[in-house]
């Protein structure tokens, strides 16, 4: 690594533009740098293949489709700011339909108006990456205020009973893999992913290099671009996929069809389609569900917890060694499929789960109905726009258990 | 013998489900033969249709097809055509799924200037809902929405795709229906964006409200209203208010088309980018870390 050309190079303006760029980026993967999230969100998705993006403009996501229109023509991909967010999400499914993967980011508002393509896409299995970067509000809210706002539009905002992979991303690394990793279940199983970031997610900078994000990270070769192409082990699962303009011309509806691609008004076959769709990502929640446990099996709290609110709470648990409280946190990367085996092992052997967010208790309360049978569930929300420290975090595993000092 | 455009038809799947008299079935028919005389390749070829009788007609055409969201074919169609240029891409709509739910996206489409082709299947009404107003039903018409009469004034669609930067624009009837033939044929070889708007009764739904006649009466007053852009020139607004006009009524060259625009940004950016690389290389010594 040759640190005299690496900055000359990052002095000169137009390398300024550059230097999220696949070709310099080589020269100073070695090294570390100060990466956005947003932009490494777009890196780990032109890392996983990602060659379509259809975006339309909203803080706090617009660094990713800056990112993608400036990368994207340069390894001979598609980048379209299209006319709202209905139309980004329309083009991406159009061209996952063509055999490219689509994928598009926004923000709680831009995220609604997507909701009815996401159905459609659910439907018709068009593999897709949506990225939500999250601020506070309904409506306008607070644009560069940070939120957990959306975690049950993930779940629910489309119509109809539908599956959902959902992910969240805690700090640059997990904007880099976790999109990778979006990636690679929308592929897999042939279905829109979200992957939701807090506003202080997209927006930090911390050091970063794809050679440093550890688990879960996936290399180019986790892909397979090939059009129509199923994996061997899902192949009794997924549903060969219809690509428009190859040599079966098939025919794609988001009506209720069956393997004809046709509509069916048959109520057997339409209910066995409707199961089979959600079936494919709930069997497989083992693969899907993402997490990391810290003090395993020694807290008698447990704090669960996603996004900005995770790192609050690793914080928080360090602290507690300090003052010899007994915490242990569950970081979730996927909050959807739930993890129910992983919340419910974790639910069997503490006496509390205290859930912070950025919201009030959305997920709270999910793990609240898999989890009161053996815990007392504790919701810990926030709407101010401001993050949970971990000193709130600690404050409130103190009075839980007892031990409650002021400091 | 089978016919020339069975080819390009999903027999099976007959009878349509369009109703008696309806004049969806007419245009589809044209634009078969119009597919027929192209030699389409069938593999190449991506028909989308939005929601409503119009869009269904999608469903029937033996090409790589898609039934999409209400009012989005457009930009269903956008995506296809980015990521693959080579196909033959063809929108079919209805007014309320191309002007009312999807106006925004024909705009757009309109403005890009890029390569698909958009049949707008006008039969004044929202007639897959059961006859509510569209925004091309015409003042004092009556709907299950305007019981008491339509109050607002239709667009001038071809006019609205030609301001907004469409290409090819022209109008035809069910009523005469080789013309519209031929402007499929035109619009589908067109490079850029073409816009053909049919006019087509729909009994049921629009003509057993406002057209007491039924459906013969419908096509010779789609007929009678009918006229050529150089009569209409010489008309005045008031004369030419309830007027049909029909042709090729804007074709313009030279306007850049998007898809082919921005592959040669890619060209570029490839080139920039396979420039830099180099330039690296040889600052930091060949070395490649
Ligand atoms: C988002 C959404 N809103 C409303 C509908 C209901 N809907 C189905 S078809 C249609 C109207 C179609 O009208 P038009 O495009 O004129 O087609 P036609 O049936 O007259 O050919 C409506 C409103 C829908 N499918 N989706």
């Amino acid at each position: 690594m040759d640190n005299r050309s690496t900055s000359a190079v990052l002095d000169s303006v137009a390398a300024m533009e550059l230097w999220h760029s696949h070709l310099l980026r080589e020269k100073i993967d070695q090294s570390s740098l100060l990466v956005q999230g947003n932009r490494a969100c777009a890196l780990g998705a032109l890392d996983a293949g990602v060659r379509f993006f259809a975006g339309y403009p909203i803080t706090p996501s617009s660094e990713i489709m800056e990112a993608m229109a400036y990368e994207l023509p340069r390894v001979g991909g598609v980048f379209v700011q299209m006319e709202d967010e209905i139309a980004s999400i329309c083009a991406c499914i159009g061209a996952s339909l063509s055999g490219w993967l689509g994928m598009t980011a926004t923000s709680g508002p831009g995220f609604s108006l997507m909701q009815e393509a996401i159905g459609y896409a659910i439907m018709v299995e068009a593999p897709l990456v949506i990225v939500d970067v999250m601020r506070e509000g309904p409506s306008t809210g607070r644009v560069s205020a940070p939120s957990q706002g959306d975690v049950m539009q993930a779940r629910w905002g489309t119509h109809g009973d539908h599956p959902a992979i959902v992910l969240a991303a805690s700090n640059v690394a997990d904007m880099y893999r976790l999109t990778m990793a979006a990636v690679r279940f929308a592929q897999r199983f042939r279905t829109p992913v979200t992957l939701l970031a807090d506003e202080v997610v997209g927006h930090m900078r911390e050091s970063f290099s794809p050679e440093l994000v550890g688990r879960y990270r996936l290399t180019s070769g986790d892909f397979d671009f090939t059009p129509g192409y199923v994996h061997p082990d899902l192949a009794r699962e997924v549903h060969p996929p219809h690509i428009l303009g190859s040599e079966a011309h098939p025919h794609v509806t988001g009506c209720t069809h069956d393997e004809t691609g046709f509509p069916t008004n048959d109520a057997k076959k339409s209910e066995r389609f409707l199961h089979e769709l959600y079936d494919k990502v709930t069997n497989h929640r083992d693969e899907l569900c993402l997490y990391d446990v810290k003090n395993e099996g020694k807290g008698r709290v447990c704090v669960v917890a996603y996004g900005s609110c995770a790192r609050s709470a690793r914080a928080a648990w360090r602290l507690a060694e300090l003052e010899g409280l007994p915490v242990e946190v569950l970081h979730l990367y996927t909050l959807f499929p739930l993890p129910i085996e992983v919340i419910q092992t974790v639910a069997r052997r503490v006496e509390f789960m205290l859930i912070p967010e950025l919201n009030l208790g959305q997920y709270a309360r999910e793990v609240r109905k898999l989890a009161e049978n053996w815990t007392t569930v504790i919701s810990m929300g926030k709407i101010d726009g401001t993050l949970i420290t971990p000193r709130e975090i600690l404050d409130q595993v103190t009075r839980l258990i007892g031990k409650y000092e002021s400091v | 013998m089978p016919l020339d455009i069975e080819q390009y038809l999903h027999t099976e799947r007959l009878p349509h489900m369009w109703c008696a008299g309806c004049g969806i079935g007419i245009v589809t028919g044209a634009f078969l033969r119009a597919m027929v005389d192209l030699g389409l390749k069938r593999e190449e070829t991506v028909v989308v249709g939005g929601v409503g009788c119009s869009s269904r007609a999608a469903g029937y055409v033996d090409v790589g097809t898609m039934h999409t969201i209400h009012g989005r074919a457009l930009a269903f169609a956008t995506g296809i055509k980015m990521a693959r240029p080579e196909f033959t891409v063809i929108v079919l709509t209805g007014d309320g799924d191309g002007a009312a739910i999807g106006g925004n996206h024909l705009i757009h489409a309109c403005r890009r200037n890029i390569d698909l082709t958009c049949i707008l299947f006008n039969n004044q009404v929202y007639g897959m809902t059961g006859g509510q107003v569209s925004p091309m039903t015409g003042w004092g018409d009556l709907a299950t929405t305007a019981p008491y009469g339509q109050v607002e004034t239709p667009f001038d669609l071809c006019r609205l795709a030609e301001a907004a930067g469409a290409t090819f624009v022209a109008r035809g009837t069910a009523a005469n229906i080789r013309p519209v033939e031929e402007y499929i044929k035109q619009g589908i070889q067109h490079p850029g964006f073409a816009f053909i708007e049919a006019v087509v009764p729909c009994p049921m739904e629009y003509g057993k409200r406002n057209a007491p006649g039924g459906v013969l009466a419908m096509l010779d007053d789609e007929k009678a209203r009918s006229i050529s852009k150089a009569e209409a020139a010489r008309l005045t607004p008031e004369e030419l208010e309830d007027k049909i006009v029909t042709g090729v009524l804007h074709h313009k060259v030279g306007r850049p088309e998007f898809q082919r625009s921005y592959a040669s940004i890619v060209a570029r950016a490839q080139a920039e980018a396979a420039e830099q690389a180099e330039t690296l290389q040889s600052e930091s010594g060949g070395a490649v870390s």
